[in-house]
């Protein structure tokens, strides 16, 4: 019962990931990849790692996916930008790569067939895993606060310059 | 295997009751506001007016079903479902008694936080979609808003958190049987107020639909049935975080014994509901820059004090222990 | 409830194919909005990878890893998406083949 529940998020990401990156309307791609990305944070509980299914879907669904949406509200791409999308997407452009990917996952696929064992199926609490992260992890913690605190710096000196420009005028 | 049926069936209870009272907030909202502002509200239909409700319904539902010709189709019909789903899944963590809930997992809180932070898409599609630009502006608007006054919402929850060492929110309305949060988490139970208004985007802090410079902002193009869920979202957004606010804050079922427990927190809940209400004829609307400046330069730092005055108190008094 | 036994190549396969469907829309999209979305779905394949090995030994490692993932993600997506915006303002198409010259 529950491992048919596991192997139908597992579909359902799958599915949702190849129609959101062949998606011609950007708006129609996120809303398919945001629900990817749901599926994928059932199956992370259903692991036993409820941690990172609730901050799957409160970081990456409920904050990173919400800045896309805001970008592409703001470029405001309409009908013009899916025909030219439509040009791009031709055959020709896109079947030798992915006939090439294919082939990479085949022998990902043989490599990863010789590997045998199952998730333990103990849950791994928050408690735990905070525990982990602020003890012998403390140092990737600050690594991380200061890549943010660089996202956070570079971001704004992207942005400066319009606004700058837009008080001037 | 009748467990689960016994869950199912309740979980239909909990819908139904949370639909229909979202209903009747209809018209309660417009008879307290009436009250508070010297006047009548709706009085006509049936003993105090109740039957307005149905009247509003009736009306909701047989209106035509119109979807405009330049929106995007799909996105269009499924923002406000998407906003009604996200807000129902965030009923099935409230603890309404000792017995009475649909589940307690250990990530209660994260369930709540994930499912309110998934309600902002419904607010973001609906602007996108209806291709008007007022309904892009209030996207836009409660795009910043909403992910901005999410943080200060997870924030101002961690100290509740902290106190009880679980996310489980059965578990923190145990923990308040020697006191509740509202005390010793006071900057929190401020920051989270004003958080969880900003997040169902209510007056005071209705900027995405702000009606006079806005039309009525994301949702300008909706109408009849699809209006109907947007509203329905709302006041299910006002109902949960008013439930969230007595299971933190004011010890969720707890009370004196000679009542069941549901009557303790429906009654608690009753009381922010009306909080909430009255809060609407209160307080003006703040400019767009205000919001977001009270936001980063007031909440922020309360909830970051708030965290670094509960984690020094848990830790000394763990230590004295 | 949570606490699945499920076969660990089974997870790792599934990761395997989504971190291929990224690469391929890497490969394959111009528009750089897609090309971010297929960089987040590659590190998002990857965090699967990580959590899955992370339950098969029954420790918190796992999870920690996919948290740092999302630092990453966050960061790369709050510049690239400040890029996507520069790059419409002055080239006025999201088109990447447009944006070679590093001079305008």
């Amino acid at each position: 019962m529950m491992e048919s529940l596991f192997y139908m998020a597992g579909f359902v990401a799958f599915t949702a990931t190849v129609l959101s990156l062949s998606r011609t309307n950007a708006t129609h791609a996120l809303i398919y990849l945001i629900i990817s990305l749901l599926a994928v944070a059932v199956m992370f509980y259903l692991m036993g790692a409820p941690f990172a299914a609730a901050l799957e879907i409160v970081v990456y669904a409920g904050a990173i996916m919400v800045l896309f949406v805001f970008v592409i509200m703001m470029l405001n791409l309409g009908q013009a930008g899916e025909q030219r999308e439509r040009q791009w997407l031709a055959p020709r452009i896109w079947i030798v790569p992915t006939l090439l990917a294919l082939i990479l996952l085949v022998e990902m696929a043989l490599a990863i067939t010789q590997i045998s064992g199952t998730t333990s199926g103990v849950e791994v609490t928050p408690k735990e895993v905070g525990l982990t992260l602020f003890g012998p992890y403390l140092l990737a913690v600050e690594i991380a606060s200061m890549l943010l605190l660089a996202g956070l710096v570079g971001a704004y000196h992207l942005g400066r310059r319009s606004i700058d420009r837009s008080r001037q005028s | 295997m009748s467990e689960t049926t016994a869950t199912i069936i309740f979980a239909l209870v909990v819908l139904l009751g949370a639909v229909s009272a979202a209903a009747v907030l209809t018209w309660f909202e417009r008879r307290l506001l009436g009250i508070w502002q010297d006047r009548y509200g709706p009085n006509r239909l049936g003993p105090l007016g109740i039957f307005q409700v149905l009247a509003d319904m009736l009306k909701l539902l047989t209106k035509h079903d119109w979807v405009p010709p330049f929106s995007d189709r799909v996105v269009f019909v499924f923002a406000p479902t998407a906003l009604v789903v996200a807000m129902m899944m965030g009923f099935a963590v409230v603890p309404f008694s000792e017995t009475l809930y649909i589940i307690d997992i250990d990530i209660g809180l994260l369930f709540f936080l994930g499912m309110t932070s998934l309600a902002v898409y419904a607010v973001l599609l609906g602007g996108l979609a209806s291709n008007n630009k007022y309904a892009l502006l209030g996207g836009l608007r409660s795009a910043a808003q909403m992910v901005s006054y999410e943080v200060f919402m997870g924030l101002s929850l961690m100290g509740v958190v902290m106190l009880t060492g679980s996310f489980s929110l059965q578990a923190i309305v145990l923990a308040q049987v020697d006191g509740w949060y509202c005390f010793s988490q006071i900057l929190g139970l401020y920051v989270f107020l004003i958080a969880g208004i900003a997040e169902s985007h209510r007056l005071p802090f209705d900027l995405p639909e702000a009606e006079h410079e806005l039309t009525a902002g994301f949702h300008t193009e909706y109408s009849g049935m699809k209006f109907a869920m947007f509203m329905l979202g709302e006041y299910l957004g006002l109902i949960l975080i008013s439930c969230m606010i007595t299971t933190l804050f004011f010890g969720g079922w707890l009370g004196p014994d000679w009542l069941p427990g549901l009557f303790w927190f429906s009654l608690k809940t009753f009381f922010f509901i009306c909080f909430f209400i009255l809060l609407r004829a209160a307080i003006p609307r703040p400019r767009y820059d205000q919001l977001m400046s009270l936001g980063w330069k007031v909440l922020l730092p309360i909830t970051l004090l708030n965290l670094v005055i509960t984690g020094a108190l848990a830790l000394s008094l763990q230590g004295a222990s | 409830m949570p606490g699945l036994q499920v076969p660990l190549e089974h997870v790792l396969m599934m990761a395997a194919a989504l971190f291929i469907a990224g690469l391929v829309g890497l490969m394959v999209r111009r528009n750089i909005i897609f090309i971010l979305m297929s960089l987040e779905v590659m590190l998002n394949a990857s965090a699967l990878a990580f959590v899955a090995a992370g339950a098969h030994w029954g420790q918190a490692d796992g999870q920690i890893i996919f948290m740092l993932i999302l630092t990453v993600a966050a960061a790369e997506v709050s510049v690239g998406l400040g890029l996507v915006l520069l790059l419409q303002r002055r080239f006025k198409t999201l088109d990447m083949d447009n944006a070679n010259r590093l001079r305008d």
